[in-house]
């Protein structure tokens, strides 16, 4: 059941290795040149950014020194996001897809219970985002050596897990929403908005009281906050992602078991 | 012996709107049931709920045994779905391989033989699959496992008559081999000569259920008699069953309700020539069910 849900994805995942990859490989590509430029990139030069702006990508204090770049351009904002995105779709094409289409109603007919059939179409998304961070994290390992980052390997994967827990988190609360409702496009819209306003909230928005109180339920709050790159490994709060993650799923077997497949 | 489907006051409502009310109904071992109903009726939410798709509103059923809810009995049953669905690059025997993995394997010779008596492509990625073609793969899923209950959500769609006969030759090795069928349609022409059973569903209830044999005799036919001689009409007058009498000269037409006895014990003190009786038209009896004065015709006659 996971083998055939993993060939199924196969395509997708093997795109999305590939799409990362090639982005992180344009942009740690030019570092050598951003490095030479101290004063167009250098501190300064970025105070002349919009504050807002400054604020969206995570406060660019810093992008000459290659934890600094990795992180801006990197880890801040793009990494994330599209772990996230290709986590939503992915997750999607698990359960609400295939009802959609009409395909699950007789896989529900198998003889495997709903939970378990739920369940390990989970865990063929979690292994196949899984192999997507592992081969996007080699990439960037390579990449920060040959372009001489100065970044560690334990640094890197660090954030790497970070991108890979925030994508789980995504996927999984896609797939909760597909579970309860069976379709498509609400999933994708409700894990959609959750990830935009999530990640505003924990950038622009940390300074407006109003607002700030949300990065409690910010996946992003959890990823970012104790700064990976920097400081290693925060497991508490990775702890947290996982465990999120974790409630999400309980709720879609909850939720898949007990509902009209296909109505 | 036990019910192969046992379903009491089974009751399905999608939100307010009505699929199945109240149907209680057993199949037996070994028989093939007819499932008719027009569109609408109630025929695939009743299928649904035997294999969990669905869950019923109220009452219960029970499949070979078990609670529809618990998962090893679908090892048991092959399933073919009204709206079947095949999508993607996937080769149509690389799916059936799956499925037949997952209900605990199947010989491949055994598909490739299916596959060849409906003469289906199974190199074929499914999302290029025709219709007719899907419905082949459809019924090879369903038949492979040789399960004890097949049951066929308007199994015929799509199919060409060759591959509907050879259809119909394979449902009667199912039964041959002590196995039970539940086949659904909307027309009883496509499952009379399979069945041993019809249930008529309509408007989410299930109306009646026959036997074909009963239903036959129950039926319509139209008889032409030929004398030797012109017949006096009065002879043929008020025979029980007998509509539509015209008599001119040596030929007589009517139709026939129910059995032709009185008919032929009347036209016995002549001489016969030449007697024509066509087929029972069982559609015609299905579809008196259909329109009220129907039934309330089939209330009043002795049964
Ligand atoms: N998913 C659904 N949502 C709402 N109503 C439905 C749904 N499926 C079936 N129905 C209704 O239930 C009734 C029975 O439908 P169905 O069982 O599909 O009939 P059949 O298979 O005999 O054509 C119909 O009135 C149909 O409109
Ligand atoms: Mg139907």
């Amino acid at each position: 059941m996971i083998a055939k849900s993993l060939r199924d994805f196969r395509r997708s995942l093997i795109w999305w290795a590939i799409g990362i990859s090639a982005f992180m490989t344009m942009y740690l590509g030019i570092y050598p040149s951003i490095r030479e430029n101290p004063d167009l990139y250098g501190a300064q030069a970025l105070a002349k950014f919009p504050g807002a702006l400054r604020d969206l990508m995570g406060g660019l204090q810093d992008m000459t020194s290659g934890a600094g770049y990795l992180q801006s351009v990197v880890y801040q904002l793009f990494v994330p996001m599209l772990f996230a995105v290709c986590a939503m779709l992915v997750a999607n094409r698990a359960l609400a897809q295939p009802e959609e289409a009409g395909t699950l109603e007789l896989v529900v007919t198998l003889p495997v219970a709903r939970r378990r059939l739920l369940l390990e179409r989970f865990a063929a998304f979690a292994l196949g985002l899984l192999a997507v961070a592992v081969v996007t994290l080699l990439v960037t390992w390579a990449l920060a050596e040959g372009v001489a980052l100065g970044v560690g390997a334990d640094r890197l994967i660090a954030a790497h897990i970070g991108v890979y827990l925030v994508g789980l988190f995504f996927g999984s609360l896609t797939l909760a929403a597909g579970a309860a409702s069976g379709r498509r496009a609400p999933s994708l819209a409700l894990a959609g908005v959750w990830a935009v306003l999530g990640y505003v909230v924990v950038t622009v928005g940390q300074n407006v009281e109003a607002v700030a109180w949300l990065k409690w339920i910010s996946p992003f709050h959890y990823y970012a906050a104790g700064r990976p790159l920097y400081q290693g490994l925060p497991v508490g709060d990775y702890l947290v992602l996982a465990g999120a993650s974790a409630v999400l799923v309980l709720t879609a077997v909850l939720a898949f078991d007990r509902r009209d497949v296909g109505v | 012996m036990t019910a192969v489907v046992r379903a009491e006051g089974l009751t399905k409502y999608y939100g307010r709107r009505r699929g199945l009310e109240d149907l209680t109904l057993e199949i037996r071992p070994g028989e093939v049931f007819g499932y008719l109903g027009p569109n609408g009726a109630g025929k695939t939410t009743t299928i649904r709920l035997l294999l969990d798709v669905i869950r019923p509103t109220r009452g219960h059923v029970t499949v070979l045994g078990a609670g529809s809810r618990e998962a090893a009995v679908r090892a048991r049953i092959g399933y073919l779905p009204g709206e079947l669905a095949l999508e993607g690059r996937e080769r149509a025997r690389d799916y059936l391989a799956f499925l037949a993995r997952v209900r605990g394997g199947v010989p491949p010779a055994r598909i490739r033989a299916l596959a060849e008596r409906l003469d289906a492509d199974l190199s074929v990625p499914m999302r290029k699959l025709s219709k007719g073609n899907k419905q082949k793969v459809g019924l090879i899923q369903a038949f492979m496992h040789e399960p004890e209950l097949l049951v066929l959500d308007e199994p015929t769609g799509g199919l060409d008559p060759l591959v509907q006969q050879e259809f119909l030759a394979m449902v009667r090795e199912v039964r041959a081999s002590g196995r039970t069928v539940l086949m659904s349609s909307h027309v009883l022409a496509e499952v009379e000569h399979v069945s041993d059973r019809v249930g008529i569903v309509r408007a989410g209830r299930l109306v009646a259920v026959e036997n074909v044999a009963a239903l036959r005799e129950k039926a319509v036919r139209r008889v032409e008699l030929h004398f030797d001689a012109p017949v006096p009409a009065e002879a043929f007058a008020g025979l029980p069953g007998v509509r539509e009498l015209r008599v001119e000269g040596a030929a007589l037409s009517c139709t026939i309700d129910g059995r032709p006895d009185a008919l032929v014990k009347a036209a016995a003190r002549f001489t016969v020539v030449h007697l024509v009786s066509e087929e029972p038209d069982l559609e015609e009896i299905f579809l008196t069910y259909y329109s009220e004065e129907g039934r309330d015709d089939d209330r009043q006659e002795p049964a």
